[in-house]
């Protein structure tokens, strides 16, 4: 027994799900080992919802699900406490599923907080999305390599991500499935990949009014550079890339605030 | 010649008698006269040349490699070969493609040539299916071709980076013999992600694109364009 690898012991679990009723009240709350879902007070008309990893970042082996339903035609804006952060781990990769799904006619605004990637991390991350006909989603994903601010620049890395949106069907409407691996970051200049970026920002809206906001998006983000917005299908995507998360944070806000009628998660400190 | 390639590139029983025919026919469809009009479209190439990000014949091989790795490329492939599955279902595919395009214009440009190819072989006199996006229409169509599907996948990637190179050659400009040497360069990267495609489905697919992606939707509101896409 004292044989086993001690980081065996470190890996950690967690699952919480969490359910919204048509009202917006709470349903069903699930909390498991180290993920906690919180659902703050707030005065506006959305709830909602804050999920956090309480034991404050990602290694090899550990393995966390966050779920949130909402229900036909109530509302919800999710986000996570903290910024995500994996850590270097000799052994695998750290998994994060995130399952959401929206009723017909619901607004779903899912708005975590960056994904820090550390030198030599590991993880593999699906987030999953079912929507209702006529529902409202917004969901926001922004990857960070390493901090520069701090020196750390990174070199080894193994990070695949999938975001997945699906009709009540099990219909694919929206597909981003990227992978950055020790190659990319070795390739960091070239122009059609990462292009010098150290953070990529990536919004997708899927809504029935998607095309109608494309106009105000695009005067929304000005020109703000690395950034761009794009419209089609029921669908608006905005993607950003650059080498600061606050910039790129703050010219992203305008379009955010302009997506879902101003409310930004209270724990986005802005 | 069938012998000879059964020797060289260790093809089994697959191959039926009928690949020689079946290599004429996807030429023909993937050379520039099939009426599929590639060369209106540049992938966001426009912008990457009028930001200057694409100056030079280093900079235009190193683009097109990077579409083909990690890119457009082998996501076009990867729905290519899965089309070319005996149960492969062009309609989820098409779902896919569309999914899987990251702006407007990147939609645009696989739908329309997609529209125009089942198009133009159903003037033609066969019956290819209602019109889906262009990698899932070429290989749904080359399904009884008699070709494996890493070698559509290969010469569908070198008609593409063909089709991008020819007309950057003359946007940035530089030599035609510089667009040359950057379609054969490329041979290597071509086979090496028609091999890598045929072991993805488009659920496994992964991609690292982000400045062609970016390019892409910035074509959107470019001023000046040439090109629709």
């Amino acid at each position: 027994m004292f044989d086993a690898p001690f980081s065996s012991y470190q890996r950690s679990r967690g699952r919480a799900r969490v359910a919204l009723g048509a009202t917006g009240a709470l349903t069903g709350l699930f909390q498991q080992g180290s993920a906690k879902a919180m659902l703050p007070r707030t005065h506006g008309p959305l709830p909602e919802v804050v999920f956090l990893n309480t034991s404050g970042g990602l290694t090899g082996g550990d393995r966390f699900q966050f779920s949130l339903d909402v229900a036909a035609g109530a509302g919800a804006m999710a986000a996570t406490q903290t910024a995500e952060r994996a850590y270097a781990s000799p052994d695998g990769v750290a998994e994060v599923s995130v399952s959401l799904s929206a009723g017909e006619g619901a607004t779903l605004f899912w708005l975590p907080q960056e994904t820090i990637l550390f030198d030599r991390s590991g993880l593999d991350r699906r987030t999953e999305v079912t929507l209702g006909e006529g529902a409202r989603y917004l969901g926001l994903e922004t990857v960070v390599l390493g901090r520069e601010a701090m020196g750390e620049r990174v070199e080894t890395l193994d990070f695949q991500d999938v975001r997945v949106v699906r009709d009540a069907a099990g219909r694919v409407i929206h597909a981003e499935q990227i992978a950055l691996g020790s190659g990319t970051l070795a390739g960091r200049d070239r122009a059609a990949g990462l292009a010098g970026a150290s953070v990529l920002a990536s919004l997708v809206y899927i809504a029935p009014d998607a095309g109608d906001r494309i106009g105000p998006v695009r005067a929304a983000l000005g020109d703000a550079p690395g950034c761009a917005a794009s419209a089609w299908d029921g669908r608006l995507t905005i993607r950003a890339m650059g080498r600061d998360s606050w910039d790129l944070r703050r010219a992203l806000i305008p379009a955010i605030r302009l997506l879902t009628n101003d409310h930004l998660p209270r724990v986005w400190q802005t | 010649m069938t012998t000879h390639m059964i020797t060289i590139m260790g093809i089994t029983t697959t191959i039926t008698p009928m690949t020689d025919a079946g290599l004429l026919t996807l030429t023909h469809w993937l050379s520039p006269v099939f009426p599929v009009g590639g060369y209106a479209y540049s992938a966001g190439l426009e912008t990457a040349i009028a930001d200057a990000l694409v100056a030079d014949e280093e900079a235009l091989a190193d683009w097109l490699d990077h579409s083909l790795a990690a890119g457009a490329g082998l996501t076009d492939a990867v729905l290519l070969t899965s089309a070319m599955e005996a149960d492969a279902d062009a309609a989820t595919l098409n779902d896919w493609a569309r999914a899987l395009s990251p702006s407007a214009e990147r939609w645009q440009e696989t739908w329309e040539q997609g529209q125009a190819f089942t198009r133009a072989l159903a003037d033609m006199g066969s019956d290819p299916g209602v019109p889906v996006a262009l990698p899932v229409a070429v290989g749904r169509a080359a399904r009884d071709l008699g070709l494996r599907p890493e070698q559509v996948a290969a010469l569908y990637l070198q008609a593409m980076v063909a089709n991008l190179a020819t007309g950057a050659v003359r946007h940035i400009p530089l030599g035609q013999t510089a667009g040359q040497r950057i379609i054969a360069g490329l041979a290597p990267r071509i086979l090496d992600t028609a091999a890598h495609a045929v072991t993805l489905t488009p659920e496994t697919c992964f991609t690292a694109s982000f400045g062609a992606e970016l390019a892409a939707m910035r074509h959107e509101t470019q001023e000046t364009r040439i090109f629709r896409t």
